[in-house]
């Protein structure tokens, strides 16, 4: 199998020692996306949430101060970045590493909430991505077992699968859907987004979405069913 | 023959030992989680679950595998931080006790050397940790800034002081990112690079710990 | 049972964990069941356990050739061409290390990380980006956690907390 078959042509490389990024049309539209969608973020304010109150006919605003904004905003942006950065790097650790720093910004960026439901729902996201790194973490360490290598630039050139490599990356997607929230495990993420700030949580969710189109990609690399 | 060109035999046959045990002690964890009803005792069963990702790790048991461990290691460590504290955040919101202490009984450290030598014990452990440089000298030289922080009797917080070590973490990182590209950038100037983001990671693993030290006196210096 | 009421218990926040762990529990049992072995063609590989402490080498387990500025260690890296300088950082050995390796057999073993060696070389080195993630990882925690606990957990009945 080759690169091209899945992502077009190779662009060109970004040689980082053994980390080596790569560009493919796939893989750099998603880039610009992020980048310009994060871009976007970084300019905007926050919305405010009206909520009815129950017994009156007043309505309450949830407002966000300055001081969570400045937060919420530099976590949004890396939160950003970092989904940039997985969808060009080009090896299975660096991919793992940059799906965790997702997954702890996408924490940060609701843990300055005051309401106790969705404090909670962050805080049974986190459970979810503590225990995520064992597959994640695991299932790269797997493949290296199996395969002798982290590049994809590599694997991508094993004419053979294992049953092994197989199961590494069963468990790199376990850990993916455990980070990115999908079903069936989506209520966490889901009950996060019911918080005032709309552009900074909107980062989560194209983060996930993002990383999981990503993630289908690396593994069918790793499988090579074609 | 210093490096051999395959991995020796021995390591081979331990590795399929090496994973059962891992995924044995993953599912003690995760057993563990899916009938724990308590939050905080699954928080700390999490624990286990990272043990587990360690041995999966290790079992590759080559230089690379041991470089990747720090990274495992580390994001474990971040991660119960961070969620510990949202965990506080909850439990103190859900039941609004505005004034009350998270430690309800005062835990006074009565320690003599807590005022004799504070001074003293804090230098040598900064000193020798500049001397081990690196992630270990980090821990050693944050362990001495710990110390002298907890031996302060002085109460409240100070956020001046917090935000100026925070800083210097801050400008550590940049130092090391500035190593880390010197590498490639101009690979004459690699021991500079060395240097840069030996002298970095010290910086800013000292300083995090201190930090930490800052925050925990609040809960446990009180009388 | 049926499909709306299973739907329904997964929406409760509370139960998500507790059926990720068990769904990632069955995941792990099927190792037991397939054939794992090492692939022998590793990067880095690393020689014999103890060999190197049974030689009294003072760098065991760590050591692997070269001498500071001179001679470059043995490195085998993914993509040499990529680090021009392979193996300086393996061989370099700072002026206090070299001290401290001729007056004791355990330099290797002891938590003395000097600036150099094998480890380092892959940590700042070939696989730097990984080190720079980690460290962000951190320090994205610290930034949380130090947050939460400067604005919620220490100031509490600030003014911005409404009551219920």
């Amino acid at each position: 199998m080759d690169l091209a078959t899945i992502g077009g042509q190779l662009l060109g490389t970004i040689p980082l020692g053994d980390i080596v990024l790569y560009l493919t049309p796939f893989n750099l539209f998603m880039f610009g996306g992020t980048l310009a969608f994060t871009t976007l973020i970084a300019i905007s304010r926050t919305e405010t949430q009206v909520e009815a109150e129950f017994g009156t006919l007043k309505d309450k605003e949830v407002k966000v101060n300055l001081e969570e904004f400045k937060i919420r905003r530099f976590l949004a942006i890396v939160c950003g970045l970092a989904t940039a950065g997985a969808m060009i790097t080009g090896d299975l650790f660096n991919f793992t590493l940059f799906v965790t720093l997702i997954g702890i910004v996408n924490i940060g960026i609701v843990s300055a909430v005051r309401q106790v439901d969705v404090l909670n729902a962050a805080f049974q996201y986190g459970l979810i991505a503590m225990m995520a790194s064992l597959p994640l973490f695991g299932g790269a360490a797997v493949l290296l077992a199996s395969t002798g290598t982290l590049s994809l630039l590599e694997i991508v050139k094993l004419p053979y699968v294992t049953s092994m490599m197989t199961f590494g990356s069963l468990l790199l997607l376990m850990g993916i859907i455990g980070e990115t929230g999908v079903a069936p495990f989506y209520a966490t993420k889901a009950e996060m987004f019911r918080t005032p700030g709309s552009p900074f949580i909107l980062i989560i969710h194209l983060s996930s979405l993002l990383v999981i189109v990503r993630a289908i990609e690396v593994l069918l690399i790793i499988n090579k069913p074609f | 023959m210093i490096v051999p060109v395959q991995v020796p035999e021995l390591v081979v046959s331990l590795y399929p030992v090496a994973i059962w045990v891992g995924i044995i002690t993953g599912l003690i964890g995760l057993l563990g989680i899916s009938f724990q009803k308590n939050d905080l005792s699954v928080l700390i069963l999490t624990d286990i679950v990272g043990v587990a990702m360690l041995i999966f790790v290790a079992g590759v048991a080559t230089d690379l595998a041991e470089a990747l461990i720090l990274p495992g290691l580390v994001v474990e460590l971040a991660e119960i931080m961070a969620i510990s504290e949202i965990l506080l955040s909850r439990e103190i919101r859900k039941n609004n006790i505005s004034g009350e202490d998270l430690v309800p009984t005062a835990l006074p450290l009565n320690m003599e050397i807590l005022k004799t030598a504070p001074t003293f014990i804090a230098v040598v452990l900064i000193a020798y940790g500049v001397f081990l440089s690196g992630f270990t000298g980090g821990v050693i030289a944050g362990g001495g800034i710990l110390f002298y922080i907890l031996s302060k009797s002085a109460r409240g917080l100070p956020v001046e002081l917090f935000e100026g070590l925070a800083g210097a973490s801050g400008i550590a990182w940049v130092f090391w990112i500035v190593g880390f590209l010197l590498f490639f950038v101009g690979p004459p100037f690699w021991l500079l690079g060395l240097m840069l983001a030996a002298f970095g990671i010290l910086i800013k693993v000292a300083s995090k710990v201190g930090l930490i030290g800052i925050l925990t006196r609040e809960e446990f210096k009180k009388e | 049972m049926n499909i709306g009421r299973i739907w329904n218990s997964l929406a409760n926040p509370r139960r998500i964990p507790r059926l990720f762990a068990l769904i990632l529990g069955l995941i792990l049992l099927i190792g037991f069941f397939i054939p794992i072995s090492l692939n022998d063609h590793q990067l880095y590989p690393r020689p014999t356990p103890q060999s190197q402490i049974n030689d009294q080498n003072p760098l065991a387990p760590y050591d692997r050739g070269g001498s500071p500025f001179e001679e470059t260690g043995i490195v085998r890296a993914q993509y040499p061409q990529n680090s021009i300088e392979l193996g300086q950082i393996t061989a370099y050995l700072t002026p206090i290390a070299i001290g401290v390796k001729d007056s004791t057999y355990y330099f290797g073993t002891s938590i003395l990380s000097s600036p150099g060696g094998l480890i380092d070389e892959i940590l700042y080195y070939t696989r730097g980006f990984d080190t720079i993630l980690e460290s962000s990882i951190l320090m994205m925690a610290f930034v949380i956690a130090s947050w939460v606990a400067l604005h919620f957990t220490m100031k509490r009945d600030e003014e911005g907390d409404e009551k219920p």
